[in-house]
């Protein structure tokens, strides 16, 4: 036994034998001055919409792709003459189809999620998820699981597979376990931070496999705080939440609306599509938990939230589905 | 005369690093605990007061607020990217092998225990954050070490409450991988921090730290019916009131249970049947939370369902992990530790 706890240090060890630094080569200073110059024309731009509003908004990081012009030729407020204030683009204009939809039933493997009530959360989220492709595929949606079994798959290998896969819009599934037995609902998350101590446990305890801590995430996301995706997320969460709330609540009519939230999850900080988290019933409840058993209830879940991804891919003009979308859609 | 000699020149350790409280036991008999807090001065000013380049422990703590705090295992993970994180590990870990007394020129050869999940998600991380602070250097999961330490190596399961994290592992006779051990955020800060809510939502203006909250539960933690009232002290509005906490106080202990109790279920049903029984009546707990009143009896009642079981909470909670530790130190072949750098 002690052999083995020796040999599993040794393996650490070999993973980490410190390599001599390289002189950086010529390709990477190139590289980093191009970085440079990039981050220069995005500050530049940014400057005279962002000064003196504290962070900047999306909107200005969307239109951070205009050049600045050079400083002598700004006005006193910073405003580049002849040039009107950059806007924020609608995605709408690029006729953008929803067709690849990344589905990402939460824990597996190892990691079973929440357990009560002999449940436990890996196997509920991946039965669900299998609801939710087959609706969604009948649909005409192309869609991808990031796990198809009992697997164990860390937060970044979820991202990485729904990145590669080239997804446009990422739904990972989840079940609420909350310390307030009585409390049921169903909520919806996109990425930001938060300062409410429920939330922030949550993501805390649902990125424990991923290797950071919330205090990174929060100072990343302050750093790097503009993110292009947030309208489309909140989009796509108020998608999924309205949905998923009108058809539950039929059968379940305490259920309580729990709203879109933001919070720092790992795998809607990674992704590059638009993205939400969804906390499809309270395991800790004990209603909750008994219709949670019931295959008629998963499957009103499973329909409530393709009917999310409909929702969002028409209403928001960015093409139908592959079925439906008409002869202008991409 | 080849023992004397080794015994003077090398020093064995095990150290529990812990999300709240570090131990460390050596082979010269020397036994330490420190709260796993690391604070620097945030400022000439700081520095002038308390005199010192860097504090640990209760000190740090009790002197907060001239000094940058880190408690650098929250929630049983290693702060990854944090340098200020990885330095508090190291720094804490210097300490406390200062705290054993080593001999000038003394070899120090260590075992240091880590929660579960730092180890199963960090390990890279963790190894290069100690780097150098030992001439020879081996990191083992806590249960791991609690297990060997008690000698409960087969057909045992340990539970250690921690403050960070509960961690969960199945002793099968060899070194436990990932499938038999499971890590539940639901520990000692889960409890303060539904304890600190409760109050808050009772009592709005109640004027309380997480410090003081963390102390309560320490003194006057329970599970099942009360044996009398809790009662703390605390300013509303700038008048000291007293307050019953008793019915918070058992919530938020309690809220333990349900998950401890479904993960135990869980990795018992995954042993070979023919030891299941074995395993349940082997149940043995550890960290901090081990110490609350009726846990291990409210755990056996929910074990009788399944034919029943035996929970027992260790008698040294401080240093069952780093004497386990240090047996493991002590254990290891010189061969073995001549290929571990410090």
């Amino acid at each position: 036994m002690l052999r083995e706890a020796v040999a599993d240090n040794l393996a650490t060890i070999g993973g980490l034998l410190p390599r001599p630094r390289k002189r950086a080569s010529r390709s990477s200073w190139v590289g980093w001055a191009l970085l440079a110059a990039v981050a220069l024309l995005l500050l530049g731009t940014l400057k005279p919409t962002s000064a003196g509003r504290g962070k900047p908004q999306p909107e200005e990081m969307v239109g951070a792709a205009i050049p600045a012009l050079p400083d002598h030729d700004q006005t006193e407020t910073g405003t580049p003459p002849g040039l009107d204030a950059p806007r924020a683009i609608d995605p709408a204009l690029f006729r953008l189809a929803v067709r690849r939809v990344v589905v990402d039933p939460g824990h597996g493997g190892s990691d079973p999620g929440a357990m009560m009530r002999g449940m436990r959360e890996k196997e509920i989220t991946l039965d669900i998820a299998r609801r939710v492709a087959a609706v969604l595929r009948a649909d005409a949606f192309e869609v991808l699981m990031t796990r198809e079994g009992d697997e164990t798959l860390t937060l970044q290998e979820r991202v990485q597979a729904a990145n590669s896969a080239g997804g446009d819009v990422f739904l990972s599934i989840h079940v609420n376990s909350i310390p307030e037995p009585l409390r049921r609902g169903v909520e919806t998350y996109v990425l930001g931070p938060t300062s409410d101590p429920h939330v922030e446990r949550l993501a805390g305890a649902e990125n424990s496999g991923s290797g950071y801590s919330l205090s990174d995430f929060r100072r990343l996301l302050e750093g790097v705080y503009v993110d292009v995706r947030h309208d489309e997320s909140r989009r796509f969460a108020q998608a999924m939440q309205g949905r998923m709330f009108a058809a539950l609540r039929r059968v379940n009519p305490d259920l309580e609306d729990r709203s879109v939230k933001q919070a720092p999850f790992v795998v809607l900080v990674g992704t590059e599509m638009p993205a939400v988290l969804t906390e499809v019933s309270c395991i800790s409840n004990e209603e909750d938990a008994r219709l949670l058993r019931q295959n008629d209830y998963r499957q009103k879940i499973a329909e409530a939230l393709a009917a999310g991804v409909r929702t969002y891919a028409a209403a928001r003009g960015l093409g139908a589905t592959v079925a439906n979308r008409g002869p202008g859609g991409m | 005369m080849t023992v004397t000699k080794d015994k003077n020149s090398v020093l064995h350790l095990g150290i529990d690093l812990g999300t709240s409280r570090s131990s460390v036991s050596a082979s010269n008999g020397e036994r330490h605990v420190v709260d796993s807090y690391i604070g620097w001065p945030v400022d000439m000013v700081a520095r002038k007061l308390v005199k010192k380049p860097v504090m640990f422990g209760q000190e740090a703590l009790e002197n907060r607020p001239m000094l940058d705090l880190h408690r650098p295992l929250e929630r049983g993970l290693i702060k990854e990217g944090s340098e200020k994180d990885e330095l508090a590990v190291r720094e804490l870990i210097r300490h406390m092998i200062s705290l054993t007394k080593p001999h000038d020129g003394q070899k120090v050869l260590a075992v240091v225990g880590v929660p579960a999940e730092a180890l199963r998600v960090s390990r890279q991380h963790l190894r290069n954050s100690v780097k150098g602070v030992a001439d020879s250097l081996m990191i083992v999961s806590e249960p791991f070490a609690v297990a060997y330490g008690m000698n409960a190596l087969l057909h045992t399961m340990i539970i250690d409450i921690g403050a960070g994290t509960t961690d969960f592992c199945v002793m099968k006779g060899r070194y436990p991988t990932d499938e038999d051990q499971r890590t539940l955020t639901n520990a000692g800060d889960s409890v303060d921090d539904q304890l600190a809510t409760m109050i808050r939502t009772r009592v709005p203006d109640a004027q309380f730290s997480i410090h003081m909250v963390r102390g309560w539960k320490e003194k006057w933690s329970f599970i099942g019916e009360p044996s009398g009232v809790v009662e703390v002290t605390v300013p509303v509005g700038g008048k000291p009131t007293n307050i019953d906490i008793t019915t918070e106080m058992r919530r938020a202990c309690e809220s333990l249970l349900p998950p401890i109790t479904e993960t135990t279920l869980d990795l018992i049903s995954r042993v070979e049947p023919e030891y299941q029984e074995t395993v349940r009546h082997n149940i043995i707990l550890a960290g901090g939370g081990s110490q609350i009143p009726r846990l291990a009896q409210a755990l056996e009642a929910a074990l009788k369902d399944v034919g029943g079981g035996r929970v027992t909470p260790v008698d040294d909670y401080v240093f069952v992990g780093s004497n386990g530790s240090l047996a493991i130190a002590l254990d290891a072949p010189e061969s073995d530790w001549e290929k571990l750098p410090g």
